[in-house]
């Protein structure tokens, strides 16, 4: 008992003993002491030594209020010597902040003299971090739940591994120069400069929108985006974006790894009201005489009718059109091929997907732009002159000119922009499907398009013989197994039921009964089932699809099923072709209304 | 520990079990008085802030040439009096000692406007309530050339910094 309660005590006692250590035997009261002995060793006069002696070790801080809210930085306790410049060849924390004429400071007399006076700008304006904190951990912000890590310093634990390096180095402050130099080609802020304008020609500002930048409207608003993420997840975002949010619709770009350092920083610039419309407006004004405050925003074109088509291109090609199309040598990767468009579209279709890319095209993830008509008329008309060069011969040349980028290149529909697209392109190696439809249909769909999908009409730049040819490739090279003879089928040519309110109804409950698991309750393609299969229920809210194919191939799909996808043959599950009529019947019913459209009058 | 201690009572000449008692004793209140006199004390350091939210009372005003030959500029938002004298400087207190109001430069000194207390160039009460002199604070040369003025630090009235 009495060894029990004697063991307690002790420990009771070492527990205080260590609090108390902790509480008072601090760190920056040890570098404040070294700081002071070295000092001692400097000092040239007794004076000085006697001021030093009376000095004791204290919290150093520095109150700032020119720059937002109040900052209370205690960084120099310390960094003690960041002002001493007889420290410039020690280590960290006790070293003097180093001097540098592209921080302003200039040399007068042999001696330096600082621009951004630490007695006035504090220490976090630039390097952010918590400015209280008196531990490393704090103060730095290795902890991940602080907001601000020491910009460019301090890379954190959870951060991902592969990033972590790339987010080191003294760039990354250029987000914080640029709060108060805000001129868009101030000299210091280089990367900020080159990460805004890539956000204009990587076509950021289609999707996102940034106050007093840009207006999309897809993407979320970045206008604060630095004040709320740290480095590593804009890196992130923009490097991969799926892989921080599985969901993300945002296309991965193809960026180089400077460019991505440019976004970021640029983007870690904006933290919504920046200094240079508050109080560090009139600081300047005082400081400089007062620069002008420019923002890069895109103005309109004023098109002539004479240049339509040299004004066309210019606004195509530098409206980065290609940071997701491909043109020429420039390709973004992510959407269709815009070389042979003028043989593949009409006027009105274009000037229809400019206006609003949905309404030719239901499922495009295509943004709709910031144009006025007489720009959006002027791109059509470029647009039209675009013929690309003439087909080649040979079925595997086509392929590889014309149908790799969305079918793949082995031909399994996963081509390089395949998952940017919806409907997904076709996946040509399943016999199932290929076997199962007559040649002349595949001709069909070559040369006359998939309406309300990617899959253009090669009609003008293919003839009859070259679609044989690359059928010929893809049933030889990707499809492998002879083309059968199909069993015949009994198929109503016509719907055997007549449109009416009471069958669209009959047809309703049928699809909510057998149809909607896999292709939705709104038979836009997205039921529970859909997730696991590919290629996926096809959208039947699709109107240009669905109003592209006859009551005979809807029969036929509904009844026999489409092989080589996930749709059975509902005539084995008891449907009778009255069912499959009134099922025909209601999905024309959910099409029948006019959609787009109201924008075709305007061009010719 | 418990080991040890049987072998200390074992060592024992008068015989083990007092001398282990008297041992867990002595730990006993060795251990709640250490912590006891601990805790006291960190309670007596906490009672004064390390930190306050006011402006830094260890500052910087500027080189030695902002201050010419005779010069006597009060900085109102630091509180303070640079007087410059020949090739000296001083750092006098701005602050009344009677009820804190800030004196203001007169022709003989300086002089409060709150009650009328009354200092001379150095200072030194001169008339109404005031009960002691202005203090000076301590002012040095920092090594990147500015004049440090130090305001947790008095220093004896009527000792300059030579430059």
């Amino acid at each position: 008992m009495r060894l029990a309660l004697a063991i307690g005590t002790f420990f009771i006692l070492v527990i205080h003993g260590v609090v108390f250590y902790n509480q008072f035997g601090h760190q920056w009261e040890r570098n404040q002491h070294t700081y002071f002995d070295q000092a001692r060793v400097f000092a040239k006069t007794d004076a000085e030594r006697a001021a030093l002696n009376g000095r004791k070790p204290r919290i150093e801080q520095i109150v700032v209020s020119n720059f937002g809210e109040t900052r209370v930085d205690r960084c120099t306790t310390c960094h003690i010597a960041t002002d001493d410049p007889r420290f410039g060849s020690y280590a960290e924390p006790v070293k003097t902040h180093p001097y540098s004429p592209a921080l302003g400071d200039q040399q007068k007399n042999g001696k330096w003299e600082r621009r951004h006076k630490f007695s006035e700008f504090g220490c976090t304006v630039c390097h952010d971090g918590q400015g209280r904190g008196l531990e490393p951990e704090y103060s730095h912000g290795k902890d991940e739940y602080w907001p601000d890590p020491l910009l460019g310093y301090a890379t954190q634990e959870n951060w991902r591994k592969d990033f972590a390096p790339k987010l080191k180095g003294k760039e990354y402050m250029q987000a914080n120069c640029a709060q108060c130099h805000t001129d868009t080609a101030f000299p210091g802020t280089a990367l900020v400069t080159k990460g805004r304008g890539l956000f204009f020609s990587s076509n950021c500002y289609g999707c996102h929108r940034i106050e007093g930048l840009s207006d999309g409207t897809i993407g979320p608003d970045l206008s604060d985006v630095g004040k709320k993420w740290k480095l590593d997840y804009l890196w992130g975002r923009i490097a991969d974006p799926k892989s921080i949010l599985a969901t993300s619709i945002m296309p991965k770009f193809n960026l180089k790894e400077e460019d991505i350092k440019a976004l970021v920083i640029f983007l870690k610039s904006r933290k919504g009201r920046n200094f240079a419309e508050t109080e560090i407006q009139r600081f300047k004004v005082k400081l400089t005489g007062g620069a002008e405050l420019v923002q890069a925003t895109i103005k309109p074109v004023q098109i002539n009718p004479a240049e339509m088509l040299k004004q066309g291109e210019k606004l195509v090609l530098d409206r980065a059109c290609t940071a997701c199309h491909k043109l020429g040598d420039r390709d973004g990767g992510i959407a269709p091929d815009l070389s042979y468009e003028g043989l593949e579209k009409d006027g009105p279709w274009i000037y229809e997907h400019f206006k609003n890319p949905k309404s030719t095209m239901p499922d495009s993830i295509m943004p709709a732009f910031r144009f006025t008509d007489d720009e959006f008329k002027a791109m059509t008309a470029y647009l039209l002159t675009l013929k690309g060069s003439p087909a080649p011969a040979q079925g595997d040349a086509i392929y590889k000119a014309l149908c790799l980028r969305c079918h793949g290149e082995k031909g399994d529909g996963q081509g390089p922009i395949a998952e940017h697209l919806d409907p997904f392109p076709r996946d040509l190696t399943k016999s199932g499907f290929m076997n199962s439809k007559p040649e002349a249909r595949l001709v069909a769909s070559i040369r006359n398009g998939v309406a309300g999908t990617s899959m253009p009409a090669w009609g003008k730049v293919l003839s009859e013989e070259q679609a044989k040819a690359v059928l010929g490739h893809i049933q030889t090279t990707f499809t492998k197994e002879p083309r059968r003879e199909l069993k015949a089928r009994e198929i109503p040519a016509k719907n055997p039921v007549a449109m009416s309110q009471e069958s669209v109804s009959r047809g309703e409950t049928l699809f909510v009964n057998r149809c909607a698991g896999c292709h939705g309750k709104k038979a836009d393609g997205k039921g529970p089932n859909s997730l696991d299969i590919l290629p996926k229920p096809r959208n039947l809210r699709n109107t240009f699809f669905v109003n592209s194919v006859d009551d005979r191939r809807l029969l036929e799909s509904i009844l026999y099923g489409v092989q080589g996808t996930a749709m059975p043959s509902w005539i084995n599950d008891g449907l009778t072709n009255n069912d499959a009529g009134d099922l025909v019947n209601f999905i024309r019913s959910i099409n029948s209304k006019p959609k787009g459209g109201q924008n075709a009058g305007a061009v010719q | 520990m418990a080991v040890n201690l049987k072998r200390s009572s074992g060592e024992d000449s008068d015989g083990g079990k007092t001398s282990r008692r008297k041992m867990l004793g002595w730990l006993t209140g060795a251990g709640l008085f250490g912590s006891a006199a601990l805790s006291a004390v960190s309670n007596f350091v906490f009672i004064k802030p390390r930190a306050t939210y006011g402006q830094p009372q260890r500052f910087s005003v500027g080189k030695p040439e902002d201050f010419p030959e005779g010069t006597r500029a009060i900085l109102a938002s630091r509180g303070i009096c640079i007087v410059r004298d020949g090739a000296r400087l001083a750092a006098i207190s701005t602050t009344c000692t009677h009820l804190g109001c800030t004196v203001g430069s007169a022709d003989t000194g300086f002089a409060c406007p709150c009650h009328g207390s009354r200092f001379d160039q150095d200072g030194n009460v001169t008339g109404g309530p005031a009960p002691r002199p202005l203090p000076w604070f301590q002012i040095t040369l920092a090594p990147n050339g500015e004049i440090e003025v130090d305001k947790d630090i008095e220093i004896a009235p009527g000792s300059y910094l030579t430059l």
